[in-house]
């Protein structure tokens, strides 16, 4: 049996269902630029007719309808989507890190110019080709200094980038850790709010998006694997668990260091930022290293010409040249050790005495070892007084004298520029070589890794762009859909409310148009 | 897959390839402006290590010339001095020959012995020839005269060094001559110095057979000068080849970094128009799509 007000009803919960509908399309609208907001839909079944079965049942025939209702306002979005950007966009947090990283190294080096180490380098030999015409020269001599000077500085400079962009990417990890935390914080409250809204039968669309957006964010930062448990959302790191059942696990430096030893971190900023800081910048700190420890101590072949007398005491490949010996008689091909060794083969034209070379480079503090590119100097001695430098290797008469036209060790240094060193590091791009030859391996190392990272950087922001299209495509707000939704759902209320005209005027017909006949 | 396509999609990938194309086009303003396919070994890391190759050796090149051009002139300044040693010793053949033959008096024969103490003296001054404050005939003591005294000159001996300078990678070249080898040895017979002081000490004495007999010693000696001085033009001209090679390596090398290095101007030109045009339609395109929407039509 229907009852006298059913139209009403039923025309009334349209009018409720399809307001509903258009305030889910009004919030549609007002969201369609909001990051990581997906579009919600009102879900609208027709509601449970009348009649049930039952011997109550009126014998009306048919079942009489008794219009609509939503069960659900939902979210529609794809999980598995989710999942494949956040593998993706790990990648490229990576790689976007360390191309920015090997960027910065290339301008470190600043290569090809006429201002990087290269030319410093070039310079410094031609000072000494130049002295090797004239070995009196006072001003060649000063020119000798000078471009070792700038040698040195060249180095130091060099060195002190790279620790400043080592201390850079430091503080990167921290900030990143930091934004980690306080975002794990988050979406553990919003766990929270989620369990308790969703407890009581509703969908939390809202705070679930802004959940989502969340681990999209932290996705970029560090590799993060979401599993939905009973309360909410687990998200781990490789194994390791930074959110469980709302116990969180805060990320600091010593952690993520294990996590990249371990394997747990293998994508997202802090690895590019720890791959970057300990493997690219450290490898070029160490390749630097190794060419100045090859400039200054590194194993290289000279051929000493006849008539050449050794600094008393000089040994030689195990042979110590003493008094007589001194003098060669015939050509001699030694291996020595660096500049540095060659230079004290020589006779400095102190007006002080007789002199043996001293070290061309020394520490800061003025030692002879663990001479680094951070360090290296050019000996204070020989900068307070460039007559020290040596070019002779010939003395005559008692007591001795340098012969000063004698140029053979500025010849020799000065060919240095195509000697070949010996690298000793385990990382040198190249074993033997100029030091030129060395330098440019290091460079066209450096260019290759960028190259590579801009490339992956390339890829894989078309394929996180590729894969955020897709996401948009499911989830995102079309203006032109909610326009045509707005449409349907303003209809459908305007006829559901001439429908409630209609009741309306039966009623009234009814109510009052009846039962007064003959009046 | 039928697409569902929205506004924020539509205006992402125009912001996105807005951006590609505009990095494409900084690419290209780079290489105009800069003239160079190089900026940074990720352009290409293969042609930069050539391209710092290049570089070194246009260095090296440069620093090799300038040793070149100072060999050249040491070179030509001991030419210089050997000629004017030639002229010397011809002069003295002329006169020990003048004063040597015919029935000269005493006193003809002093003033011939005069002029060649003079022709000494002389010798000994070009001996003593510096070039940039080296004396060029003392081996590698150059820092100090090889004929300090007048007088002993013919028992003095110069530095036997020789002064070697850099004209090419591993090519060091002996530039100097030492006064030994052009005045000859204390010990040698025909010594220019002793020579000539015998010479004019025999014609002080009025011995014209004396002084004859060093007419030989002359000879021998002048051959000696000719020789050394011929050595001299002999490397002139292989530090001159020397030099053209190190030009013709200077215009090779400089070409090939040219080839490794610079953009061609052209080709870049081309490319940053026609990526220009897809940039502009790429706005174009833009500023038409993402302005409408199904709103601009409903009434």
């Amino acid at each position: 049996m229907r009852s006298t007000f059913h139209g009403v009803e039923t025309a009334k919960r349209s009018l409720f269902t399809q307001q509903a509908a258009l305030h889910t399309t009004g919030h549609n609208i007002a969201n369609a630029n909001t990051a990581g907001y997906t579009r919600q839909v009102v879900n609208m079944v027709a509601s449970r007719p009348i009649e049930a079965w039952g011997v109550q049942r009126s014998v009306v025939p048919g079942q009489l309808g008794t219009g609509v209702e939503f069960s659900s306002i939902t979210r529609v979005r794809e999980q598995f989507l989710d999942a494949q950007f956040r593998n993706e966009n790990r990648s490229l947090g990576s790689w976007t890190v360390r191309a920015d990283t090997l960027e910065k190294l290339e301008a470190i080096l600043n290569e090809p110019s006429e201002t990087g180490l290269r030319t410093v380098l070039d310079n410094f030999w031609n000072a000494w080709s130049d002295l090797s015409k004239d070995p009196q020269s006072i001003t060649g001599r000063k020119i000798v200094v000078e471009t070792a000077i700038a040698l040195t500085d060249a180095f130091n400079h060099l060195s002190k980038q790279l620790n400043d962009l080592s201390n850079d990417l430091t503080e990167d990890i921290n900030i990143r850790i930091a934004d980690v935390n306080s975002k794990l914080a988050t979406i553990a409250d919003l766990n929270l709010q989620i369990l308790r809204i969703e407890g009581l039968g509703d969908n939390a669309n809202d705070l679930r998006d802004m959940r989502d957006l969340l681990v999209d964010e932290i996705s970029k930062i560090i590799n993060v694997r979401v599993v939905e448990g009973e309360r909410g959302y687990n998200l781990y790191m490789g194994n390791t668990a930074l959110l469980e059942n709302g116990t969180i696990q805060n990320l600091d430096v010593a952690s993520v260091e294990a996590a990249r030893t371990s394997g747990d971190l293998d994508g997202g900023e802090i690895f590019g930022l720890l791959v970057s800081r300990d493997e690219y910048v450290a490898n070029y700190r160490t390749m630097l290293n190794t060419l100045v420890d090859a400039i200054v101590n590194g194993e290289v072949t000279v051929t000493i010409p006849a008539g050449t007398v050794l600094p008393e005491g000089t040994e030689l490949n195990g042979v110590v040249y003493t008094g007589a010996n001194r003098l060669l008689t015939s050509d001699l091909t030694v291996t020595v050790k660096g500049l540095n060794q060659l230079h004290k083969l020589g006779y400095a034209f102190n007006d002080a005495g007789f002199q043996p070379g001293i070290e061309l480079f020394t520490t800061a503090d003025g030692s002879t070892t663990g001479i680094t590119s951070e360090n290296i100097r050019v000996n204070a001695a020989i900068v307070a007084d460039p007559s020290l430098i040596a070019t002779s290797m010939r003395t005559t008469g008692t007591p001795e004298e340098v012969v000063k036209g004698n140029n053979d060790l500025a010849l020799l240094i000065s060919k240095m520029r195509d000697a070949k060193f010996t690298f000793t590091a385990a990382n040198a791009p190249i074993q033997t070589g100029t030091l030129n030859d060395y330098y440019r391996s290091i460079t066209g190392q450096l260019g290759v890794q960028a190259q590579e990272a801009n490339r992956q950087t390339v890829n894989l922001s078309a394929i996180v762009a590729q894969i955020d299209s897709r996401r948009q495509s499911v989830s995102g707000v079309s203006l032109d859909e909610e326009m045509a939704n707005m449409i349907k759902f303003q209809h459908a209320y305007n006829a559901a409310a001439r429908i409630l005209t209609a009741m309306d005027e039966v009623l009234d017909r009814l109510i009052n148009g009846m039962g007064v006949v003959g009046r | 897959m039928a697409l569902r396509v929205t506004q924020t999609m539509m205006s992402n990938q125009l912001i996105r390839n807005i951006n590609n194309n505009m990095s494409r086009l900084s690419n290209w303003q780079t290489q105009l402006s800069t003239g160079r396919v190089i900026n940074k070994p990720s352009d290409d890391p293969v042609g930069v290590t050539y391209a710092l190759r290049y570089r070194s050796e246009l260095t090296a090149n440069t620093q090799y010339q300038s040793n070149v051009d100072s060999a050249l002139s040491w070179l030509e300044f001991t030419d210089m001095l050997l000629g004017q040693v030639g002229d010397i010793v011809k002069r003295a053949k002329e006169l020990t020959l003048q004063g040597s033959t015919g029935t000269n008096p005493q006193v003809a024969m002093n003033a011939v012995a005069n002029e060649i103490i003079q022709l000494k003296e002389q010798l000994v001054n070009i001996a003593n020839s510096q070039l940039a404050g080296k004396y060029v005939f003392n081996g590698q003591m150059y820092d100090r005269p090889p004929y300090p005294n007048l007088g002993n000159a013919g028992t003095t001996e110069t530095d036997d060094g020789a002064v070697y300078y850099e004209v090419g990678i591993g090519t060091d070249l002996t530039i100097n001559v030492t006064g030994n080898q052009v005045f000859g040895r204390a010990a040698d017979q025909d010594n220019l110095f002793q020579v000539l002081e015998r010479i004019a000490n025999a014609l002080l004495n009025g011995d014209k057979e004396g002084a004859a007999a060093e007419m030989n010693h002359l000879d021998s000696r002048y051959e000696k000068v000719v020789s050394v001085r011929s050595e001299v033009g002999a490397k002139t001209n292989r530090v001159e080849l020397m030099q053209n090679r190190l030009l013709d390596l200077e215009l090779n090398v400089t070409k090939l970094q040219s080839k490794t290095e610079d953009a061609d101007i052209a080709e870049v030109l081309m490319r940053y128009q026609t990526d220009e045009n897809v940039y502009r339609a790429s706005l174009a395109m833009g500023s038409r799509v993402i302005l409408t929407t199904l709103l601009d039509f409903l009434r």
